[in-house]
């Protein structure tokens, strides 16, 4: 039988995982971590490194070593955001074709999917040596508001690892799998997914098998990499003045200065105050010197507080969304490595009136889901030889998650996720208008078909423009790509009937298609996406 | 779990029901409400979601994932409608209608349709923004007192009084 691996596919860490008999099974690397970095390097003595072992060349070689990849991976260069987050990075990012963007190291061009399959390709590797077998199926799970292109290069990823992507799935819906599985229960609950890079909160209704997000949001550029960025420039500006330097000139030591704000903010996270020196700042004048910094955690959760703000904010959102009241939900789980900040965790409890669960590891439970859900879309979880039912349930021994006499059932069922779409998805009618197909966090897999008709006499030719967002103005929506549909029989306005079919598939993925009414000719086109690289682009 | 001939005889009937309304694809009672639409919506997942029937023929997988999306489709036409009447009743802007010059919600629903709001006095307008948030909140009690309150300052406005007749019925019907 199939192995299919569950990966959770990080801004600043990636976990893998799979569905055993007994259990859960996490996939180790080189020094037996559960946690790899999702940091890729190319050092200028040759190879690819990647992983725990690409993290040591961040200091000597910053420009060979690139990380954060998911926050360009899909992305058009040109958002306003993605610039912002270029200037966080210590590697070259150039603008390659369809608007994508292009790493650079030395003469070397790459896709950030091919960044991203390098991260792929060492977990799987990982995994086929862990389980002595070969897997060629994943699972991988993305952010609930990763939008069409995101996901379409996450799964090219996928491919250029050699790996069939069975499915894309929401971090957070992941995590209430890993949670609800096997639970047999019918609860509320929230998910509040604040990782390395990206936010997302959804609200769930697990009943028995069913696991239903009722209402999704969250923020693609908000994660720990902000908080630290907003403490290294508070360091830079200590620098500044202490030393007589701007280490903002410098990319290797504003990486040193990030490196020490990541470690503050852990130690700030156990203890009330961080007191030390960074040593080994190289200053112009060929002499080594060092920073002192003391700071309190409350002088950090102010310096970070805006963030924070904003997560509430959207989680508040999220409740009213649902159409919910706080009270209704009965668990709150925490995932991600930023929901460790005491302040976090002190604002959820009052927004929910009650303390959200801190018992699951927030790194590993987004794949401990995934691995589930792909162990349930391979067959593997329930039926086979030798896969009693009570053995197909996740082990006390091997789950962090369940605790507290959840029994394992007699019958195991698989479970079915019922997923939303992140965004409304609409078209640019007459007036420069969005028409609204579907809805922001309708169920998916869905599909609306709605009838259109021409704005002039004899029109021959429609173009039918795709955006997300939720203006009612077009242009203040983010551009999808664009149908056409040609050759149209020349009518008065208003009598050609043109159907247009909006399907969101189970991934997440947008798919729409077009068709003259009347002549019953369907005119199906698919749609040029921007920012996603082409099939086999760039290699 | 159901077998492959259950689930393609049923897609087949669904995919053919192209004119029915939300309430008969789930089939359900009309006036049924949101919590029976989850009911079936569930009942029809737990039999016929896509991802339960990958050992189809692609065809086969693509009738049941059609009719499937259809259901999709038909629960979330109920659900926005809820949505919809939780905030205040007849405030919904008319399809295709121009966008009014207010500000957006998250939600994405405009605020107030101008030519309603344009009705009422300016400080009616704040007490009704109020009587919005309230109801955003889902707290109908604040929202009868903060309409009752818009009234008060004009109350000759005749919508306000619908809208406060509407919120009172919400409250008659209980959580």
């Amino acid at each position: 039988m199939a192995i299919a691996l569950g990966i959770d596919l990080g801004t600043t860490n990636s976990c893998a995982a799979v569905a055993t008999p007994t259990g859960v099974e996490f996939i180790l690397g080189s020094r037996a971590e559960r946690v790899h970095p999702s940091i890729v390097a190319f050092p200028g003595s040759g190879g690819v490194v990647v992983g725990a072992d690409a993290k040591r060349y961040r200091l000597t070689e910053p420009a060979n070593v690139i990380h954060s990849a998911k926050r360009f991976i899909g992305q058009n260069i040109r958002a306003p955001l993605v610039q912002l987050a270029l200037t966080g990075i210590r590697y070259k990012v150039t603008e390659g074709p369809n608007q994508q963007p292009i790493v650079t190291v030395r003469d070397r061009r790459m896709t950030m999917p091919e960044i991203s399959s390098h991260v792929l390709l060492y977990l799987k590797r990982c995994a086929e040596r862990q389980l002595g077998s070969a897997i060629s199926d994943a699972v991988i799970t993305v952010p609930a508001n990763f939008t069409d292109a995101q996901r379409t290069a996450t799964k090219e990823a996928g491919r250029l690892a050699g790996l069939n992507v069975a499915r894309l799935i929401n971090e957070p819906t992941a995590a209430a799998l890993a949670y609800g599985f096997g639970r047999n229960q019918d609860q509320l609950i929230c998910v509040f997914d604040f990782g390395g890079g990206t936010f997302d909160v959804s609200i769930l209704r697990i009943n028995g098998e069913i696991f239903e997000v009722l209402a999704s949001d969250g923020d693609f550029f908000l994660g720990g990499d902000d908080l630290d960025r907003a403490l290294a420039e508070v360091l830079a500006a200590e620098c500044s003045r202490v030393l007589n330097f701007d280490p903002r000139q410098s990319p290797v030591l504003m990486m040193k200065l990030m490196m020490g704000a990541e470690a503050i903010k852990v130690h700030l996270s156990e203890n009330d105050a961080a007191e030390g020196e960074i040593d080994g700042i190289d200053l112009p004048n060929g002499q080594v010197g060092s920073l002192p910094f003391a700071l309190s955690r409350m002088q950090f959760e102010e310096l970070i507080g805006g963030y924070i703000n904003r997560t509430i904010e959207v989680t508040k959102q999220v409740i009213q969304q649902a159409g919910l009241q706080p009270s209704a939900i009965s668990d709150i789980l925490c995932v991600g490595g930023s929901t460790r900040i005491p302040s976090v965790r002190q604002r959820l409890a009052e927004v929910f009136r009650r303390e959200p669960n801190i018992s699951i590891n927030p790194d590993e439970v987004v794949a401990q889901g995934a691995a589930i859900q792909a162990g349930s879309l391979s067959g593997a979880i329930i039926a086979g030889t030798g896969m009693g039912a009570r053995d197909a349930v996740i082990t006390q021994a091997h789950s962090p998650l369940l605790y507290g006499g959840a029994k394992p059932q007699a019958a195991l069922v698989r479970p079915v996720l019922l997923d939303v779409n992140p965004s409304t998805l609409a078209i640019q009618t007459a007036g420069g208008y969005a028409e609204r197909l579907l809805d922001k966090n309708s169920p998916i897999p869905i599909e609306r078909t709605r009838v259109f008709t021409t704005a002039r006499d004899n029109q021959t030719r429609v173009e039918i423009d795709c955006c997300r967002g939720e203006s009612r103005r077009y242009s203040e929506n983010e551009p999808l790509g664009k149908l056409v549909l040609e050759e149209l029989p020349p009518k008065p306005r208003g009598d050609l009937k043109i159907e247009v079919s909006f399907r969101v598939d189970a991934d997440g993925i947008l798919h729409v298609r077009a068709a003259d009414v009347e002549s019953g000719q369907r005119q199906e086109a698919s749609l040029h996406v921007i920012g996603a690289p082409a099939i086999g682009d760039g290699a | 779990m159901s077998s492959r001939t259950d689930v393609l005889l049923w897609a087949r009937r669904i995919t053919g029901l192209k004119k029915s309304t939300p309430h008969q694809l789930l089939e359900i009672a009309p006036d049924a409400g949101l919590d029976a639409a989850q009911e079936a919506f569930h009942k029809i997942a737990r039999l016929a979601h896509p991802d339960l029937h990958r050992g189809l023929d692609p065809e086969e997988l693509e009738l049941v994932t059609s009719a499937y999306a259809m259901i999709a489709n038909a629960y979330q036409s109920i659900r926005s409608h809820r949505m919809a009447t939780q905030r205040l009743p007849k405030m919904d802007p008319v399809e295709g209608a121009a966008p009014a010059p207010v500000p957006v919600t998250p939600s994405g629903t405009a605020g107030v349709a101008t030519g309603v709001a344009g009705a009422m006095s300016s400080k009616a307008l704040i007490y009704y923004r109020k009587a919005e948030l309230c109801l955003k909140r889902g707290d109908l009690r604040g929202a009868m007192l903060q309409l009752k309150m818009a009234i008060g300052t004009d109350p000759g406005s005749t919508f306000l009084r619908t809208a406060l007749h509407e919120v009172e019925a919400e409250v008659r019907k209980g959580p």
